[in-house]
C-alpha cells in the first residue's frame, strides 16, 4: 500500500525535527514495515515549467517545430518539438539536458542531453506526459499531444514538482503487515500511529449530522454478514474531472483519476480505510436489498465479467436484479455513466469472511473487498460519511441529498480488558509509568482507566473486529508504543537438573554420519510425493498409499510409503551428470493405516516411520563391488550407531529386486528393511539404462539404540600373530557363509586359528568352467608362545584339509 | 706466507661447507687442487722460497692439502645422505586423492549446527509426525476458523481426510508450531525445546519459494519469563551460527499464535548493515518471526497462561542456508542434484 506525507500531514502535523528515515524507522519498529520511501519530487528532476513564446517550422522536417520557449532562466531557447498541440503562449513541461524521460512514454529513462534533432540544437525537450510518468493524470488519446500546463498558476522555470504540486513523500508499506489491522488500510488510521508514536494530536473529522431517514430505503435481508448499511440518495450532480489536487492524490498512491464521483469515493477510502460506493439512482429499480444470491444468478461486472453467482454470495439488488457484488464490485448495469445525475452512495459495513470468499471464488480482488477482509468496524462508516458529505458539496455545490438510510440493527461493542500493572511489570520486565502508558493508549483511541493495580482498559471500535480482545493485546501495544529497543536484553537463567540425552533422537544422526562420513554416500531431500512413473516401477501397487486432494501435479498425487521410487527417480536424474555416485535420504514414510491417536483422543493419526534408504549406481560389470560397499556400509552401521547388529537373509524379495541379488535385513524381532539390486526391468521403467543400481532401505524406527556402547576392550596379545592367505577353488554355488562354517566351525582342540575373513573370489579364466577361486586370510597365532613357521603351516593345512574333505575344495596349481 | 695459508684454510673450509651437491663440491676441488688451484699455486711456489722456510710451509701446504681432501670427502657424504631417492622431476602440483567424498545436506548441516547450539543451552530436540490435523495445525494455534491457510489453496489436505474438522481432517503439515502443542502435552514444565522439520504449502514454486521447505523452531515455555530475554536467546544462536557478532533487532509483526508478535531481524552480513541488494538496501535482513506463544496456544496445551510465558522463535532454515552461502535459488535444495550437493563435501 501507498501512503502520500503529505495527505498524513494533513491529519497530524509531523515537525521537521522528524527527518524521514526517522519516521520510516520508526513506524517499521512499532507498526508497519515500511518497504520503501520514495521522494516524488525527485522523478522531476530538472524539469520545469516552459512558456512557448512562437512556434517556427523546422527548415528539414515537416511534422517537427522549433519552439521559442522561456524557462525561466532570463534567455528564450530553441527546443525541437514535434507536438500536435503547440501553441504560443502555452505552458509545457520542460525537461532541461540531464533530465531523465521516457521516449514516447516506452522503455527505458533516457538522459537528455544538448543535441541537434535534424541539424537545430535543441535545448532539452517539452514533454507528453506519458514521458515524465505522467500519462494516468493527464492522460491524452491523440499521439504526440504535449501536456498543456496553461491553467496552473505557475510562471516559466518554476520547477515541474513544485508547479504540480507534487513535491511530495510516497512511503511504501508492506501489506502483510497490516492483514490484522484493518484501521491501518488508510492515510487516517497511519496518522493516528503516528500521533501515537511522538505525542502528536490528530485532526478529527466534523461528524455529519445526519437527516431524518426520508425518500428511500434499503433492506438488509441478511444483518449477520451485512452488519451496517447507510445509503445517502444524492441529486444535482454531473460527470465532470475533480479538482486537481484530489486527483493528484489518488495518483499518487497508485490509483487512477476517474471522474468527480467515483475519485470522491476512492478518495474517502483511500483516507479513511472504508469503501464507498456510487450507483446510478436513474438505473435501480424500486428500492435496494441485500441479500444473499440465488443460485446461478447472474451478475455482470464493472469489468464486463459475468458471474453465475451462488447463494453464498451477497449481493446489492434492486427490484428486477442483482446490481453489485457486495464489497467486490459494482455491477455493469448501475454504474456512473457519462450522463449521471443522482446517485445511491453506499456506505456499508459487510462480514470480513464471505466478502473474502466471494472475492476468491470470482478471483476478483478490489481494493474494497481487500480492506473488508480484514474486518473494517462498523462504526467507520459515520467516519466515512462525514468525509463523503464534504467532499461532495465542495465539488458539486448545487447537490441536494433527497434521501437518506441508516440500516445498523446491533452496534458493535468495544473490547473491554482488565490488566493488571503487576503482571504487565512482570512479562515487560520493566515498570512503565502509568502516565506513558496513559498516554499512548489515549492517543491510540483507548479508553483507560487506573484503579490501584488495575487498569481498565476500553478498545476503540476500529480495534474491537478481533485485533484487541485480550490483556496480551495490551502489552503489545504498550511494548511496541514504548519501543522494542527500549527494553534492555535480561538474561536466560536455567537450573540443570541433568545433561540432555536423547539416544532415540541421535540414532538418526548417527546412521546419517555413518552414510556421509563413512560410506562416502551423499544427502539428498526428495519430495513427500511421488510421481506415478516412480510408483509403478518400483512398488507396483498404490494399495494403502495415502493421496493429496490437490496434488502439485496430476501425476504427483501419492504420498510416499517407501523412499525408494524418489531415490530412483534421483537416481536417473543424476545418471546424466554421473556414472557412479551413492546416495542416500531419511524422511518419513507414511501409510493410509494404524491410525491411532497419539497425542489427542480426537486425533487418530496414520502410520508414520522414519526411514533411510540408499542407492549405490555404478557400472553394470560393477554389481558385486556395488553390492558389496552397500552391505559393508550395513554391516558396519550398527557399531558405529551403537544398536543391535543388523542380520542379512533371504526371507522374501522385494517386487523391485533382481531375482539373484537380493537381501531382507533383519533384526530379532523380524524384517527391518531390504538390500538388493534394482530388477533390469524396474530400472528400466525409471528410465535407467546400461548402469546398476544397488538399493537398501531401512526403517529407523525399529532399530533399537543402546543407552551407550556396548563392546569391551580385547587384551593384545603377547605373541605375533601370522597373517595366511590360502586360495581354493570351489564349486561355483558354494557360498561364503557355508565356508567359513567350516573354518571356523570345525576348529580342533588347541587349534591356533584365531581368525577367519575373506579376501576375494575369482571366476574367469584361470579357473575351470563351473568352478570359483576364493581367498580366505587366516589369523594364527598363539597365546604363550611365538609360532614356528612349520606351526603356522600345520594349522593352515588343517583348515585346507577340513575344506577339501567337507566342501570338495582343491588347491589352487 | 703463513698468513697466507691460513687465510687459504678459512676460505676453503667455507666453500665446502657451503657446496649443496657434487657439481659445487668438484668445482671447490678444482680451485684448490686443480692446475691453476690455489692450493697448487703454493706448491708450485714453495722452491722459490727462502730454505728456512720453505720446509716447513711444505709440511703445512702438504697437511692443508690432505685435510681439504678429507673435508670434501666427508661433505660428499654429507650430501648423498641429504639427498632423496626421488627423481627429481616428482611433480608436486598433482592433486591429492580425496577420499570418499560423502555429505550431509546443506540444511541438515545448518540444523545439526543449531541442534548443537540449543542443546549446550539446555533444550531437547523433538520431531513430530509429517502428518497432522486441523486441530494441531490451526485450531490450538490460535488460527481464526476462517483463516485463509485453512484452505486447500494453500495447504495440502489428505484425499479422504480432507471434509471432517479437528482432529479428522489430515494435512501434510503447513508449520511445525503445532508440535509445541505436542511436546508440552507430553512433558513436563519448564519446558525448552526445539522442533526442526520439513513443512508443506500448496504454493507456486519459484527461486523464493518452495512447497516444502525447512522450519526450525525453538520455544522457551515457564513461569515470568520477559520477551527481552528471548533477544539473548536469538542472539547467542545468530553468532554461533555465522561464527561473528550479529546485530538483532525485534520489530512489530502479527502472527495468530504469538501475542505481542515480532518480526527479527538480523542485519546484513553482507554490507554490514550498510545497505546493498541483498538486505533491499535497509541493512537488515528478516530472519524470523518470533514472540510471546498466545494465550490460547498455551491453554491448548494444558497450561495456564496467567501462570506460564516464553519465547518462541521460527527461524527458515533454507533462508539461513542460502545467506550462509549465497545460494539464490530454493528449489536446488530438493533437486537432489548432485552437482549442487557435492559443493556442501
Amino acid at each position: 500500500m501507498k501512503l502520500s506525507l503529505n495527505w498524513i500531514k494533513e491529519y497530524v502535523n509531523i515537525p521537521d525535527s522528524i527527518d524521514l528515515s526517522q519516521l520510516a524507522y520508526d513506524l517499521t519498529m512499532s507498526t508497519v514495515e515500511v518497504e520503501g520511501v520514495h521522494d516524488l519530487a525527485k522523478g522531476f528532476d530538472k524539469m520545469v515549467v516552459g512558456v512557448v513564446a512562437s512556434v517556427l517550422p523546422h527548415p528539414n522536417a515537416d511534422r517537427l517545430k522549433i519552439c521559442k520557449t522561456d524557462t525561466g532562466d532570463g534567455s528564450i531557447h530553441d527546443i525541437v518539438c514535434g507536438g500536435i498541440n503547440l501553441c504560443p503562449g502555452m505552458k509545457v513541461a520542460v525537461a532541461l539536458p540531464g533530465a531523465k524521460v521516457r521516449w514516447h512514454g516506452e522503455g527505458e529513462l533516457v538522459e537528455i542531453g544538448c543535441a541537434k534533432v535534424r541539424g537545430v540544437e535543441s535545448f532539452g525537450m517539452i514533454c507528453a506526459s506519458s514521458e515524465i510518468g505522467l500519462f494516468d493524470l493527464f492522460p491524452f488519446t491523440e499521439q504526440a499531444t504535449i501536456l498543456d500546463l496553461s491553467a496552473f498558476d505557475a510562471g516559466a522555470g518554476t520547477p515541474l514538482a513544485g508547479a504540480l504540486g507534487l513535491e511530495d513523500v510516497i512511503l511504501e508499506i508492506d501489506n502483510k503487515s497490516i492483514t490484522n489491522r484493518p484501521d491501518l488500510w488508510g492515510h487516517y488510521g497511519v496518522a493516528r500511529e503516528i500521533s501515537a508514536l511522538y505525542d502528536l494530536p490528530l485532526a478529527e473529522f466534523t461528524p455529519f449530522a445526519p437527516p431524518a431517514e426520508s425518500g428511500f430505503t434499503v433492506e438488509v435481508e441478511d444483518t449477520q454478514r451485512c452488519p451496517r448499511y447507510i445509503g445517502v440518495k444524492i441529486e444535482g450532480l454531473s460527470v465532470k474531472p475533480s479538482p486537481f489536487e484530489m486527483q493528484s492524490r489518488i495518483w499518487r498512491v497508485g490509483m487512477r483519476p476517474i471522474n468527480g464521483i467515483v475519485d470522491v469515493t476512492n478518495y474517502v477510502m483511500l483516507a479513511t480505510g472504508q469503501p464507498t460506493h456510487a450507483f446510478d439512482a436513474d438505473n435501480i429499480a424500486g428500492h435496494i436489498t441485500v441479500r444473499r444470491a440465488g443460485d446461478s444468478e447472474k451478475l455482470l461486472l464493472l469489468n464486463d465479467k459475468e458471474l453465475l453467482l451462488s447463494s453464498d454470495d451477497l449481493v446489492i439488488a434492486d427490484d428486477e436484479c442483482a446490481v453489485g457484488l457486495a464489497g467486490v464490485m459494482g455491477g455493469a448495469k448501475d454504474s456512473v455513466l457519462p450522463e449521471t445525475s443522482k446517485i445511491i452512495l453506499e456506505i456499508a459495513n459487510f462480514e470480513a469472511i464471505s466478502i473474502r470468499r466471494t472475492a476468491s471464488r470470482y478471483e476478483t480482488r478490489t481494493e474494497a473487498a481487500t480492506r473488508y477482509e480484514k474486518a473494517i468496524d462498523p462504526e467507520r462508516c459515520s467516519l466515512a460519511l462525514s468525509l463523503v458529505m464534504k467532499a461532495f458539496p465542495e465539488l458539486y455545490p448545487e447537490i441536494k441529498v433527497t434521501g437518506y438510510c441508516d440500516k445498523y440493527p446491533v452496534h458493535l461493542k468495544p473490547s473491554e480488558i482488565d490488566v493488571s500493572l503487576d503482571w504487565l511489570e512482570k512479562r515487560l520486565g520493566k515498570r512503565i509509568p502509568d502516565e506513558d502508558i496513559g498516554g499512548k493508549l489515549e492517543r491510540l483511541g483507548f479508553n483507560v482507566d487506573f484503579n490501584g493495580d488495575n487498569m481498565h482498559v476500553v478498545a476503540p471500535t476500529w480495534r474491537s473486529t478481533g485485533d484487541i480482545s485480550i490483556k496480551a493485546d495490551i502489552m503489545e501495544e504498550v511494548a511496541r508504543m514504548h519501543g522494542y529497543e527500549n527494553f534492555e536484553p535480561t538474561p536466560i537463567t536455567t537450573s540443570f537438573d541433568c545433561a540432555i540425552n536423547q539416544v532415540e533422537m541421535d540414532l538418526e544422526r548417527k546412521i546419517k554420519e555413518h552414510l556421509a562420513f563413512r560410506c562416502g554416500m551423499k544427502e539428498v531431500f526428495t519430495y513427500p510425493w511421488m510421481s506415478d512413473e516412480y510408483v509403478n516401477a518400483i512398488i507396483q501397487n498404490t494399495e494403502g498409499m495415502l493421496s493429496l486432494s490437490t496434488p502439485p501435479a496430476p501425476d504427483e498425487k501419492r504420498i510416499r510409503s517407501s523412499l525408494l521410487p524418489n531415490l530412483c527417480k534421483a537416481v536417473s536424474g543424476n545418471l546424466r551428470y554421473f556414472n557412479e555416485f551413492a546416495i542416500f535420504e531419511a524422511a518419513q514414510v507414511l501409510r493410509d493405516e494404524g491410525y491411532e491417536a497419539l497425542y489427542d483422543v480426537r486425533e487418530p493419526l496414520p502410520l508414520q516411520r522414519r526411514h533411510v534408504a540408499g542407492a549405490f549406481a555404478g557400472s553394470t560389470e560393477d554389481v558385486t563391488l556395488l553390492f558389496r560397499k552397500a552391505k559393508g556400509g550395513l554391516e558396519s552401521m550398527p557399531r558405529y550407531t551403537h544398536m543391535a547388529p543388523l542380520a542379512f537373509q533371504q526371507i522374501e524379495k522385494p517386487e523391485w529386486a533382481d531375482s539373484v541379488v537380493w537381501l531382507n535385513i533383519c533384526l530379532s524381532e523380524g524384517r527391518v528393511g531390504n538390500l538388493a539390486l534394482l530388477s533390469k526391468k524396474a530400472a528400466l521403467d525409471c528410465g535407467i539404462k546400461n548402469s546398476a543400481v544397488m538399493l537398501f532401505e531401512l526403517d529407523i524406527d525399529s532399530l533399537a539404540p543402546y543407552p551407550s556402547r556396548s563392546n569391551e576392550f580385547a587384551h593384545l596379545p603377547d605373541y605375533p600373530m601370522a597373517d595366511y592367505d590360502i586360495s581354493l577353488l570351489f564349486d561355483s554355488p558354494i557360498k561364503w557363509e557355508s565356508i567359513l562354517d567350516v573354518v571356523l566351525g570345525t576348529k580342533e582342540q588347541g587349534e591356533l586359528l584365531r581368525q577367519a575373513s575373506f579376501v576375494d573370489e575369482y571366476r574367469g579364466k584361470q579357473v575351470p568352467e563351473g568352478k570359483k577361486s576364493v581367498t580366505i586370510r587366516l589369523v594364527i597365532g598363539s597365546l604363550s608362545k611365538t609360532l614356528t613357521s612349520s606351526e603356522i603351516e600345520s594349522c593352515a593345512n588343517a583348515v585346507v584339509k577340513r575344506l577339501q574333505k567337507q566342501l570338495g575344495a582343491e588347491l589352487r596349481r | 706466507m703463513k698468513e697466507k695459508l691460513n687465510a687459504l684454510r678459512l676460505e676453503v673450509e667455507g666453500m665446502i661447507a657451503a657446496a649443496k651437491n657434487e657439481v659445487d663440491l668438484q668445482k671447490v676441488k678444482t680451485s684448490i687442487l686443480g692446475k691453476q688451484g690455489s692450493l697448487t699455486d703454493v706448491l708450485k711456489e714453495l722452491p722459490r722460497l727462502d730454505a728456512s722456510i720453505r720446509s716447513e710451509i711444505g709440511r703445512e701446504a702438504n697437511r692443508l692439502k690432505n685435510r681439504f681432501s678429507e673435508l670434501i670427502e666427508s661433505r660428499r657424504e654429507e650430501i648423498k645422505l641429504k639427498a632423496s631417492e626421488i627423481p627429481p622431476d616428482f611433480d608436486c602440483t598433482v592433486p591429492g586423492i580425496a577420499p570418499p567424498s560423502g555429505s550431509l545436506h546443506p540444511i541438515t548441516q545448518m540444523c545439526y549446527d543449531l541442534n548443537d547450539t540449543f542443546r549446550s543451552l539446555g533444550f531437547e530436540v523433538f520431531q513430530e509426525p509429517d502428518i497432522t490435523s486441523e486441530l494441531y495445525g490451526f485450531d490450538n494455534l490460535n488460527f481464526p476458523p476462517d483463516h485463509p491457510a485453512r484452505e486447500s489453496m494453500d495447504t495440502y489436505w489428505l484425499e479422504g481426510h480432507d471434509s471432517g474438522s479437528g482432529g479428522d481432517r489430515l494435512c501434510l503439515r503447513p508449520h511445525l508450531t503445532g508440535a509445541s502443542v505436542r511436546y508440552i502435552q507430553t512433558h513436563k514444565p519448564p519446558y525448552r525445546f526445539v522442533y526442526p522439520g520439513r513443512v508443506y504449502r500448496n504454493e507456486t514454486t519459484d527461486a523464493r519459494h518452495e512447497r516444502a521447505f525447512f522450519q526450525y523452531e525453538a520455544l522457551i515455555v515457564q513461569q515470568d519469563f520477559t520477551f527481552s530475554a528471548g533477544k539473548v536467546m536469538i542472539k547467542s544462536i545468530l553468532s554461533k551460527v555465522f561464527g561473528r557478532d550479529v546485530p538483532v533487532r525485534m520489530r512489530a509483526g502479527f502472527f495468530p499464535f504469538v501475542e505481542p508478535g515480532f518480526e527479527i531481524d538480523m542485519g546484513c552480513l553482507v554490507c554490514g548493515g550498510k545497505g546493498c541488494s541483498v538486505c533491499k538496501h535497509v541493512g537488515w535482513i528478516e530472519i524470523m518471526p518470533g514472540g510471546t506463544p498466545h494465550p490460547n496456544v498455551l491453554r491448548a496445551a494444558g497450561l495456564d497462561p496467567d501462570e506460564f510465558t516464553g519465547f518462541y522463535v521460527n527461524i527458515g532454515l533454507d533462508r539461513l542456508v542460502m545467506m550462509r552461502y549465497g545460494v539464490d535459488d530454493v528449489r536446488l535444495f530438493h533437486s537432489a542434484d548432485l552437482r549442487f550437493l557435492s559443493q556442501f563435501c
